[in-house]
């Protein structure tokens, strides 16, 4: 490297962190951001507030200080995908019967993107690997970088076929070939075996700018980009994920259910 | 309303919580009569730290003598972790425990829906507000 090329070079980064206004992301040796390491992402459960008290007392929702009320939640407005017209019934139907069929009810599969972003990134120079935590059990998927990769069982699956590639900092995870068996989200959004699913991973920091666009020529009426996500790196290791083990299908005793932050 | 909770300092945990998966779930109401708080006395015999929701199994010493379990269903494991508690935390090593918890609407015996547990160390552990505790200051 001429020392030319060097000045180019830091003069390069210097402009590209000015136009993108974020701390720089520490770097790999061949040359690719480092997304290795646990991702704290929200989650849905946001709303969990906890509060520390005495002896080891703790206060898990609910909160509130003595005479006074908790804090209400705060109202997430759901991102939802728009169906062609001729799907919008049965999408309805399945949203207002979402404990009768929801596949995630039954510790099933949550698919892509319901799953969210990803727990924890293995990430080596030939693939990267995301862990997840759901609450419907543990999950993972392995992204090849490398566009020769092929899956041996090229079946449609839940989680697809992933292939990831970098465009400049930002990896980018192509994903099709998936079964119709998962919902896109709580509500009831199915989706055909056309779906594909496009996720965008950028690095600032310390944080990584998550965002996921979803085709399905087949059932959307256009595009559905989901709601950006921001992951935070924390020191907390990924521990054995908690399996499902669902208890409570037989006592159910009507339908009702949460509102959906997913 | 009892001391123990009066007694919560309102001191946000500083706490790191790995990636959390999203709670999407059923209704309590759906399964537990929520119109209804029990109060149960007895010790801490097993804990399932499973999705969707953890269990505590609390066994109940009845007047006559018979001791009757109660499956007690509560917050799924991400939230647990997010209040910083672990699955020995709940167990509470043998000690006398009481707690509240909302009985399962369709009449299934010894099911419930755990809303705090006060341990005989002073130690109260709040999973969700009682609805029915009129005299809490969180109605």
């Amino acid at each position: 490297m001429t020392i030319r090329s060097f000045a180019s070079g830091v003069a390069g980064c210097l402009f590209a962190s000015l136009v993108w206004g974020a701390a720089a992301a520490p770097h790999q040796i061949n040359g690719h951001p480092d997304l290795n390491g646990v991702w704290e992402n929200g989650g849905g459960i946001d709303f969990v507030k906890p509060v520390a008290g005495s002896k080891g007392s703790v206060c898990v929702t609910g909160c509130a200080a003595p005479g006074q009320k908790p804090a209400p939640r705060a109202v997430v407005i759901p991102d939802r995908p728009v169906y062609k017209p001729q799907f919008l019934a049965r999408v309805q139907e399945l949203a207002a019967k979402q404990v009768q069929f929801d596949p995630v009810l039954r510790c099933r599969p949550p698919g892509v993107p319901r799953i969210g972003p990803p727990d924890k990134i293995v990430q080596t120079a030939r693939e990267v690997i995301f862990l997840y935590e759901d609450v419907s059990g543990p999950f993972f998927r392995v992204v090849p970088l490398d566009a020769k990769a092929k899956r041996n069982d090229d079946s449609e699956s839940y989680q697809g076929e992933a292939l990831g590639h970098w465009e400049a900092d930002t990896l980018v995870v192509e994903t099709r070939n998936f079964n119709d068996e998962t919902w896109l989200t709580d509500d009831g959004a199915i989706h055909s075996t056309q779906l594909r699913v496009t996720e965008r991973l950028r690095r600032s920091g310390d944080t990584i700018d998550y965002r996921a666009v979803v085709e399905d020529p087949v059932m959307l009426a256009q595009p559905w980009v989901m709601r950006p996500r921001t992951l935070t790196r924390t020191e907390v290791e990924f521990g054995e994920p908690a399996p499902c083990i669902e208890q409570d299908m037989q006592h159910m005793v009507d339908d009702s259910h949460h509102t959906n932050p997913r | 309303m009892n001391a123990k909770r009066n007694g919560l300092v309102a001191l946000a945990l500083v706490l790191a919580v790995i990636g959390l998966p999203a709670a999407a779930h059923h209704s309590v109401a759906g399964v537990f009569d929520v119109s209804r708080t029990l109060k149960l006395t007895g010790t801490v015999s097993r804990v399932d730290w499973v999705n969707p929701h953890t269990s505590v199994y609390l066994d109940v010493k009845e007047s006559g003598g018979a001791v009757t379990t109660w499956r007690l269903e509560c917050l799924p494991v991400a939230m647990m972790r997010k209040g910083g508690l672990s699955k020995q935390q709940l167990l509470g090593d043998g000690q006398t425990v009481t707690v509240a918890a909302h009985p399962a609407r369709n009449g299934t015996p010894a099911l419930g829906y755990l809303l705090d547990m006060s341990f005989g160390d002073g130690r109260h552990l709040q999973f969700s507000p009682d609805p029915n505790d009129k005299s809490a200051a969180n109605q």
